[in-house]
């Protein structure tokens, strides 16, 4: 009893730093007081309140809340994508994936907070974050998942050198969305919250669009002319409504933004608002297809679909060695992954950017107010 | 369960044992002994009044001799007039629900209305 009311007491000292400053001279005094109860039972019991007392405060005040949640679901991604055989290049691919995802997105916000401040009173942004940080470590669990056989051998058919440079890009493309999300939803942030939201919102709806229409989330094969006729129009409207979704937003975000800024701070919220449509569209669209390759294993239906679709798409695969059944499916998917969903996640943002700055500037050469600043 | 005046029937019972000797100063432990409530009780309930300048806290200006210096409580002006009112209020209140950790309510509560009588 002795020695569990002294570890209580020390993990009680121990605990104080994580609460808000204001809550520890509270928790000071009830660990001192400790020392006035009888001991035994109640000095454990008092102790054990105070343990209670300090995790509850520094939860509700998000002291602790947010990395506690943050460190399970890394624990829950790092359990799920370390499984494989040791000596195996996609499980040390994908172990590296998940420790260097984890510090980035660990290690950021300490980095941006110093240059944007904390995160901006508001439970959109907070909403945000979560969500950013939530997609980002959904996709690289999906993505190991992929890797997993895609690269193991035989199937390594690129070759470990390709596997390590796209690994290398595709965290360096995941840290600059992760710096992205919480510097435009941190308090000093040079986008309007409103512009994020937007930008957003609409970019999660094109991006579950274009996965829709795209091959892989539409496993349905046309063989009439009408049919076909007709999907290669849905085709076209998706395409269109790709580009014009990031000149919306940025038109949108350029008008708020008249009258209480000038000119070519408008400009920017157009872009910005065009490239976090582009960003959200991307990594929705890479997570949704993603997960459909790493589900054509455990499908027949779509294993077979994906042997006469796919496969189409990279012809090269098939000529550097003869791939059939289930591996076609997946050579294919990894190959369509690796050459396709991360130009998608790099172009993407850039595209709307530049879409969203076209618009902001032309709404800010209508604009009247324009020309007094 | 809240009370009609607002309060919870923990924090009643803290402010009625607060409010029997109001010029005197006391501490966490007396507090939760004679109130019955936990420590991790007491705190929240003590700090809530503290933000609400209802409860002023200090600690022991000299270190005295044979135990840590304490944390000091006792209601201020706003408390007192705030806990006297709250516990007239209390005595003519309904009788607690029951619901989960039923009976700490209603004999937090019981106290609470006893020292205010």
């Amino acid at each position: 009893m002795e020695r569990l009311t002294r570890l209580t007491a020390a993990l009680l000292r121990a605990a104080e730093p994580v609460l808000p400053s204001e809550h520890r001279a509270w928790a000071q005094a009830l660990r001192t007081e400790a020392a006035e109860v009888p001991a035994g039972r109640d000095r454990l019991a008092w102790l054990a309140g105070g343990i209670r007392f300090t995790l509850r405060a520094a939860v509700l005040n998000r002291g602790l809340g947010y990395p506690l949640v943050f460190a399970a679901v890394v624990v829950g991604t790092a359990w799920t994508a370390w499984s494989g055989p040791p000596g195996d290049s996609a499980i040390v691919i994908n172990r590296v994936d998940v420790i260097a995802i984890s510090v980035i997105l660990a290690g950021l916000p300490w980095a941006i907070r110093r240059a944007y401040g904390s995160v901006a009173h508001s439970r959109s942004a907070r909403m945000i974050r979560t969500a950013g940080y939530a997609a980002i470590l959904l996709l690289v669990l999906v993505k190991a998942a992929v890797e997993r056989v895609a690269d193991a051998p035989p199937n390594n058919l690129a070759g470990s050198a390709v596997a390590w440079t796209g690994e290398i890009m595709f965290l360096a493309v995941m840290a600059c969305y992760a710096a992205a999300i919480l510097a435009w939803t941190a308090g000093r942030s040079p986008v309007r919250l409103a512009t994020v939201m937007t930008g957003g919102t609409i970019g999660v709806a094109l991006g579950t669009l274009v996965y829709l229409l795209g091959p892989l989330g539409f496993p349905l094969r046309f063989t009439g002319w009408w049919p076909t006729h007709l999907y290669d129009a849905g085709i076209a409207l998706g395409v269109l409504l790709a580009l014009c979704a990031p000149v919306a937003t940025g038109l949108a975000a350029t008008r708020r933004a008249c009258g209480s800024m000038p000119a070519a701070s408008r400009v920017r919220q157009g872009a910005m608002a065009g490239l976090y449509t582009g960003l959200a569209a991307a990594l929705v669209v890479a997570i949704l297809s993603t997960i459909t390759i790493a589900l054509l294993p455990y499908d027949d239906g779509l294993r077979n679909w994906a042997v006469s679709h796919i496969g189409q798409w990279t012809p090269a695969v098939g000529q550097a060695a003869p791939v059939v059944g289930a591996r076609l499916g997946y050579v294919a998917g990894n190959s369509a992954f690796a050459a396709g969903y991360l130009v998608v996640l790099l172009l993407s943002p850039l595209a709307g950017c530049g879409l969203g700055a076209v618009a902001g500037r032309a709404a800010s050469q209508v604009d009247p107010s324009s020309s007094s600043r | 369960m809240g009370h009609r005046s607002g309060f919870s029937a923990q924090t009643l019972a803290v402010l009625a044992e607060l409010a029997a000797t109001p010029s005197r100063w006391r501490h966490g432990y007396g507090i939760a002994r004679d109130t019955g409530l936990q420590s991790g009780t007491l705190y929240p309930v003590l700090i809530r009044l503290a933000s609400r300048g209802l409860v002023e806290a200090s600690w022991e200006d000299e270190q005295p001799s044979g135990r840590p210096r304490r944390h000091l409580y006792r209601l201020t002006p706003d408390g007192l007039a705030t806990a006297t009112a709250a516990l007239a209020q209390a005595r003519s209140a309904d009788p607690v629900q029951p619901g989960p950790r039923a009976r700490d309510r209603r004999r937090a509560a019981a106290r609470a209305v006893q020292w205010s009588g």
